[in-house]
């Protein structure tokens, strides 16, 4: 008679676990960090003065609206708008007359926005913000 | 005759470690997630010439449904500036670093008050945008 040997209960080592868990976490965490963002970095002085407003009369225009963006009174398409600011600024030697004053119309997209800023960014230019409630704040 | 004493060592216990560790871990994670916005449902617009940017002291962001949030929380534009005041404190200046995410189809009426809220506390944006694909 052939007798049946008794079955071993063998436990996988537990005592590692946690290390292991440990070492997943930081590779998550490692993996999650790494992810870096993009963006468009502009500097935002407080509130201007109503003194300086008188100044930036004489500075340029942009009128931006969904469908055209508005220099000095002419409707540009934004790569036509590019050159001309570029141009415009060029000229202009004194940073206070690098001022580019822009007033948007309320329905004008973060889209659209973002690419005239761009624009003016790249052209040297200060961005100036013309609220409907007559407050200015400058961006650089 | 004389019989030698048994020798008994103390060790620190080391099992432990690990969970100890993670535990540890685990509470950081909790606190890092504090300014976690990942719910916020929002498309980037796209842009080319992009920067790498660092670490922002606060993130404010503008959903798809067109609500203003600070650190993930939703906020109204009038409470935006005395919070800002309150997590940017006395840093200098080029350091006060805020992440401005804005959904690409969001319009000037909701995006201009909150950056003229940013600019109120004194803060450096920074637009978050998607590069542009390069073309291969």
């Amino acid at each position: 008679m052939k007798l049946r040997r008794g079955q071993l209960l063998v436990d996988p080592p537990a005592s590692s676990s946690s290390d292991i868990a440990f070492i997943l976490i930081i590779f998550f965490l490692v993996c999650a960090s790494v992810q870096p963002e993009t963006g468009l970095p502009q500097f935002l002085p407080r509130t201007e003065a109503k003194e300086e407003k008188k100044e930036q009369s004489k500075n340029l225009e942009v009128s931006i609206t969904p469908s055209n963006i508005v220099l000095n009174g002419s409707p540009l398409k934004l790569p036509e708008f590019s050159k001309r600011i570029l141009v415009a600024l060029q000229a202009k030697t004194r940073p206070q007359d690098k001022v580019v004053v822009v007033k948007s119309t309320p329905d004008t997209p973060y889209d659209q926005w973002i690419r005239v800023s761009q624009a003016i960014d790249n052209a040297g230019g200060t961005l100036t913000l013309e609220l409907e409630s007559e407050r200015t704040i400058t961006v650089d | 005759m004389k019989l030698a004493r048994k020798k008994f060592t103390a060790s620190v216990p080391s099992f432990a470690m690990g969970d100890i560790a993670f535990l540890l871990l685990i509470f950081f994670v909790i606190l890092a997630r504090v300014q976690d916005d990942s719910h916020v449902q929002w498309d980037p617009a796209i842009l080319p010439d992009l920067k790498m940017i660092g670490a922002p002291l606060a993130s404010v962001a503008i959903d798809s449904g067109y609500k203003t949030y600070l650190n993930g929380e939703e906020i109204s534009n009038g409470q935006l500036t005395p919070r800002l005041n309150a997590i940017l404190g006395e840093t200098p200046a080029g350091q006060r670093n805020i992440s401005f995410k804005v959904h690409k189809e969001a319009q000037a009426r909701h995006f201009e008050p909150v950056i003229q809220a940013i600019g109120e506390a004194g803060g450096d944006l920074i637009h978050i945008l998607e590069p542009e694909p390069t073309e291969p």
